[in-house]
């Protein structure tokens, strides 16, 4: 019983001197902060500039700009981080195959419904998607509206219907097509003279993807980034709820079989 | 900033800490797997929210209301973008929870798998506690 009041005590700690370390900058800085919005000044004011081309990222969504351009080796690693859980997950989960046996589903007006929804929410997720580099989203936020579609079609038909039309292994290489055309756009320029990671001309290095592709601003490689992160997140996303949704008895052969080897 | 609104934000910023507490009391103190896995998702919502709160400091108009980091008049030229940057919130905290988001998507479904592998092995989520 002691050890619960040790916890909460220590809990209590740690959010007062939390809250203390924020509200008083307890953490070396001066409150207020003198320059803090120096950072965003220069994130707004450089993300569409056309008349500062060796400094600008070329799209009107500063954020998006941040995320594939100024840093976007950072958007690389968290990138790597996303489909090291999503690859932990499918060896979590190997040696068992989604069966294809088509089940009934929910009724035939949850079914219509569904069919009439999902190519819309698929329509949604294309258009965040595609339009990252001047509306807000992107490629993570169309992917996940895009998986959503596959969890629909999984609860309103069945994992077999699903799996019919996509199954694991396609799914593994749709994933692994968004990721291939991630690494070459991000690759491309340094081919061509550039800089790992580059999207417009810089004073030093001079490859620039076109910011302009017949008329309609593409914002040079993020338009790529956006496009083939959508489709590797919702690739991923849709091979994980697979997995997890697949039937215990599925799962418990597969497991069973794992151990007869063993032994 | 009216004293409306800095109690407002007050506000928020104690239900944000309030949050963290009782997120990490169930991470701490809760045997059941799947309660931890829930806590740690409130935890990591309002480590996000909270970033998103920092991106609102160091307003340089408080009194007129922010509006999102995104050039919607393209043709309007430097005076347009010197406009948004009087007026626009920090995008850099969201460009962070953007990717945090997904990223706590994924490793939640890899924790939910880990658990379910638990419950087909031992029959249970619970944690053996011991003394």
């Amino acid at each position: 019983m002691a050890s619960r009041y040790l916890i909460a005590a220590s809990i209590a700690l740690v959010v007062v001197s939390l809250s203390f370390a924020v509200a008083y900058g307890a953490l070396g800085t001066a409150v207020p902060l003198e320059n803090i919005r120096s950072l965003a000044r220069a994130y707004v004011t450089l993300a569409y500039a056309p008349w500062n081309r060796t400094l600008t990222a070329m799209s009107p969504e500063a954020v998006t700009s941040i995320v594939w351009d100024f840093r976007g080796v950072d958007t690389f690693f968290e990138t790597t981080v996303l489909f090291g859980a999503i690859i932990g997950t499918v060896t979590l989960f190997r040696g068992i195959k989604p069966s294809a046996r088509i089940g009934e589903g929910l009724s035939i007006i949850a079914r219509s419904a569904a069919a009439v929804t999902a190519p819309m929410i698929l329509a949604v997720a294309a258009a965040i998607a595609l339009h990252g580099h001047l509306t807000p989203g992107g490629g993570f936020q169309g992917g996940a509206t895009a998986a959503v579609v596959a969890l629909v079609i999984l609860v309103t038909f069945s994992l077999g219907y699903l799996v019919s039309g996509l199954s694991k292994e396609r799914a593994l290489m749709l994933r692994s097509a968004g990721l291939l055309g991630i690494a070459a756009v991000a690759l491309i320029p340094l081919i061509l003279g550039g800089v790992v990671f580059q999207n417009q001309a810089k004073e030093l290095s001079q490859f620039s993807y076109p910011a302009y592709i017949g008329g309609a601003l593409t914002s040079g490689s993020l338009l790529f980034y956006n496009l083939f992160e959508s489709l590797a997140v919702a690739a991923g996303l849709t091979l994980t709820i697979m997995l997890l949704l697949s039937p215990h008895e599925v799962v418990e052969e597969a497991v069973r079989g794992e151990e007869h080897e063993r032994v | 900033m009216s004293e409306f609104e800095a109690s407002l934000s007050l506000i928020v910023l104690f239900s944000l800490f309030a949050n963290t507490a009782i997120a990490l009391y169930g991470v701490f103190s809760k045997p059941n797997l799947v309660k931890k896995l829930i806590s740690m998702t409130i935890l990591s919502d309002t480590a996000n929210a909270f970033a998103i709160v920092i991106g609102y400091r160091a307003w340089p108009s408080p009194e007129e209301s922010p509006v999102p980091p995104v050039l919607t008049n393209i043709s309007g030229g430097y005076a347009a973008v010197q406009e948004l940057v009087q007026k626009s919130v920090d995008p850099f905290p969201q460009a962070l929870v953007l990717t945090a988001v997904v990223i706590g998507l994924a490793v939640t479904i890899f924790l939910a798998s880990i658990i379910l592998h638990y419950h087909r092995t031992h029959g249970t989520v619970e944690m053996v506690v011991s003394g």
